[in-house]
């Protein structure tokens, strides 16, 4: 349902030099899967995330969404950032409510859809804080909630838990993949993390370093739902992590450092 | 080699200049008013106002008042907020105090320093020295404040004294933040100048300024405008040039802005 | 802010205005001023209660604060406008920023006899030179501001369903609140010292009159009210907008 054509992208650095970020990606992803993209720093995975999401436009090549062509953003693609990116002057509430209310839901109605989710997300009786009172794994809380909030088709997050300690890290990929199991969207995952793409994914689209091109893409069939506790010890999972973990070696014996 | 972006940087200002005269040119024919000559009529004027010794001599005592009234206020009030900065107890006892002067305007207190000290040099200086001092004792205080408690750690066990880490740890790593300290005190120097002078004329570019306007002189009037105005640019522009060079390590300030950089 | 913080605030807030007050009274009393030039303390508030009282001083402080509100307003309006517009769009960035760098380090009390003669002794010519002075601090906070503003919060905006034309008013003005605020109290303080002096340059009424009047007549006390009153409207209306950004700011972390 997400095609990507022969996507490519070129940055112009400060020093008037030309990056680049990804090269010739092509690849397609159906409804309902959940698909990481996973690769080291700066090989343009998040440029990836952003052309789907229309906010940068490639300078080579299509993306499509439903057969459309992506131009710009919009709701039917909602992000989750790392850096949270939540509205600083409005609350818990206020941030949630931002996305129904833009598409015209009556202020009563965004309310009471808005406080169910949060409840979901966990953060009932947190409505009236403000962004700087929570933390961090708090706010990715909220920001998964907002996007929800005005019922995205698909899924964008960029490395949402990077900036997280690995506890709560744990505790929020569990609560994902439950919001997730609810609904079944369309989920395109950036991350670094070999284990976190194996632990959630269908699908592993793995890219080089820059200019990334796509490597390998793994399959992960792996019974749903997926407790961490039960898939430490299956040897199909611990297959899974070596065999990426020794893709990323061979390549890295191969090329040069970025 | 200079780049057609670094000529066209340069440009700009100046085209703004022209755009700005143009402007006045246009309006003034259209008021077609008495008070309002045209910018060719007050440019005209200027090299008048230049060659007579009479006024050269006010222009530049307004100068010299103004660079007194800085360098002593610069030289006493980077090392008071430096002091400030770094010393919980001095900046306790002077930042209340300096927060009621702020907002005095400190022109304002012309005629009641003219009462005690008439109507002199002196008078217009000290209050040029008080419009200076509070920007720079400020962003002194606010420069001194920021340095990082670890860079001085690492003095200390240089084996600096506390007075060695002032000036080679403190101050660099301040300066900064104190030369944007003293352009604010620049412009307020040039305005304080211009204030006190029209407050208590006898002598200065302000009495020139309000000696024409009283004797119905207007074309001197706005070319003694566009003369302070230049001054004001050309200061500016000077200590920018200095502020470049003297901190071009540092990162940009966006702190308070005062003008484009 | 808690109550401790508050009192302790308070305090060394009074304790340096009592000093000087103290400094002040010392003074007088050991004989180290004349009386005609430095009255005490005690006679200027006297003054100054009495003063309050009357319809008269109370239309100067009317004449001054009119002026004063009616500058920074325009120059927040013109201010606010002018500086989201050119972190908007190039184009108006290209014109907006050689004007300011331009016009910036101009003294604009030297225009105020211009001014003058284009619009007469009364209120425009103060208020536009208010309006003038304060109109500099504010279009620049509010251009970095506008400036500095996350991407990806603009970004979540439009995924939201935001269209490009008003996440100039949702996302980037709100987020710009802090540093708008910043540069509206300086404008504030610059209103203040602006109308205060126009009005001592020249003027038929308001408090900066009011001085130049007392000192022809060499009236030290009334020299000190009006002088002692315009910081006191300082102090308060820099108050009121102070109590004003903690409200509209109390979702941002401290800056």
């Amino acid at each position: 349902m997400i095609e990507i054509d022969h996507v490519s992208q070129t940055f112009q650095t400060s020093g008037r030099q030309n990056h680049l970020a990804l090269s010739d990606i092509s690849l397609t992803i159906e409804d309902g899967a959940f698909v990481s993209i996973l690769g080291p720093s700066g090989c343009g995975k998040s440029t990836l995330l952003y052309i789907v999401g229309g906010f940068v436009n490639p300078t080579q090549g299509l993306a499509k969404v439903k057969g459309r062509a992506i131009t710009g953003p919009g709701p039917d693609r909602g992000p989750v950032f790392q850096e949270f990116a939540l509205f600083p002057w409005k609350s818990v509430l206020g941030n949630v409510m931002y996305g129904p209310r833009q598409q015209g839901v009556r202020p009563a109605e965004a309310e009471a859809q808005s406080r169910a989710l949060i409840e979901m997300v966990g953060l009932k009786g947190f409505e009236d804080f403000y962004p700087k009172e929570l933390s961090g794994g708090m706010k990715q809380r909220v920001a998964l909630a907002r996007t929800l909030a005005y019922h995205p088709v698909v899924l964008l997050m960029d490395e949402p838990f990077g900036a997280l300690d690995a506890h709560t890290r744990t505790r929020l990929q569990n609560d994902l993949l439950n919001i997730w199991e609810r609904d079944r969207k369309t989920v395109l995952f950036v991350t670094h993390s070999v284990e976190e793409a194996v632990f959630l994914s269908d699908k592993v689209v793995m890219l080089t370093r820059a200019p990334g091109r796509i490597r390998q893409i793994v399959d992960i069939d792996l019974p749903r739902p997926r407790r961490r506790t039960e898939l430490l010890l299956d040897p199909r999972y611990q297959k899974y992590l070596v065999d990426i973990e020794r893709m990323f070696d061979d390549a890295d014996e191969n090329e040069l450092p970025p | 080699m200079i780049s057609a972006r670094a000529v066209l940087a340069r440009a700009t200002p100046v085209l703004a200049c022209l755009g700005l005269l143009a402007v006045w040119q246009a309006t003034s024919l259209v008021l077609n008013n008495d008070s309002f000559p045209t910018a060719i009529e007050a440019i005209r004027a200027i090299p008048l106002i230049l060659g007579d010794k009479e006024a050269l001599i006010n222009i530049l005592a307004s100068l010299r008042r103004m660079a007194i009234g800085f360098g002593v206020a610069v030289a006493m009030s980077i090392p008071l907020g430096l002091m400030m900065g770094r010393s919980r107890t001095v900046a306790s006892f002077f930042n209340p105090l300096l927060m009621v002067i702020y907002p005095v305007p400190k022109a304002a207190l012309m005629p009641i320093i003219m009462l005690w000290l008439g109507v002199g040099d002196i008078a217009k200086t000290l209050v040029i020295f008080l419009g200076v001092s509070l920007p720079v004792i400020y962003h002194s205080f606010a420069g001194a404040k920021a340095v990082e408690e670890k860079m001085l750690w690492s003095g200390a066990a240089m084996g600096l004294s506390a007075a060695q880490r002032m000036t080679r740890i403190v101050l660099p790593a301040a300066l900064p933040e104190i030369l944007t300290g003293c352009r604010t005190g620049l412009v307020l120097a040039l305005i304080t100048m211009i204030t006190s002078e029209m407050i208590a004329r006898q002598s200065g570019a302000g009495n020139i300024l309000f000696n024409a306007l009283d004797m119905g002189q207007y074309d001197t009037v706005f070319a003694m405008i566009i003369i302070v105005g230049a001054m004001g640019i050309g200061l500016d522009a000077l200590f920018e040039k200095m502020r470049a060079r003297l901190v071009k390590w540092s990162e940009p300030q966006f702190d308070i802005p005062v003008s484009f950089s | 802010m808690n109550a401790r913080a508050f009192t302790t605030d308070v305090v060394f807030g009074v304790v340096p205005i009592a000093l000087v007050v103290a400094i002040w009274q010392a003074l007088v009393s050991f004989g180290y001023a004349p009386v005609t030039l430095l009255p005490p303390p005690g006679l200027v508030f006297d003054r100054l209660a009495q003063q309050l009282m009357t319809g008269t001083f109370q239309q100067e402080i009317a004449a001054t604060l009119f002026r004063l509100f009616a500058g920074f307003a325009i120059a927040v309006v013109l201010g606010v406008t002018i500086g989201l517009a050119a972190a908007a769009s190039p184009a108006v960035n290209a014109v907006v920023r050689p004007l300011v760098r331009v016009l910036a380090p101009l003294p604009k009390v030297a225009l105020y006899p211009a001014l003058l003669l284009l619009l007469g002794f009364g209120h425009e010519s103060k208020i536009t030179l208010v309006a003038a002075d304060a109109l500099f601090p504010i279009l620049l906070s509010t251009f970095y501001g506008a400036s500095m503003v996350e991407q990806k919060l603009i970004w979540s905006a439009m995924a939201a369903g935001t269209p490009r034309r008003e996440i100039l008013f949702k996302v980037v003005l709100p987020a710009a609140m802090p540093s708008i605020l910043t540069g509206c109290r300086i404008g504030l303080v610059i209103s203040c010292i602006v109308v205060f002096l126009a009005e001592m340059i020249t003027s038929t009424d308001g408090l900066g009159h009011l001085l130049v009047t007392a000192a022809r007549t060499f009236q030290a006390v009334d020299m000190f009210v009006p002088l002692i009153t315009i910081s006191l409207l300082g102090l308060i209306l820099n108050g009121a907008l102070e109590a004003l950004r903690a409200f509209l700011l109390r979702g941002f972390p401290e800056v």
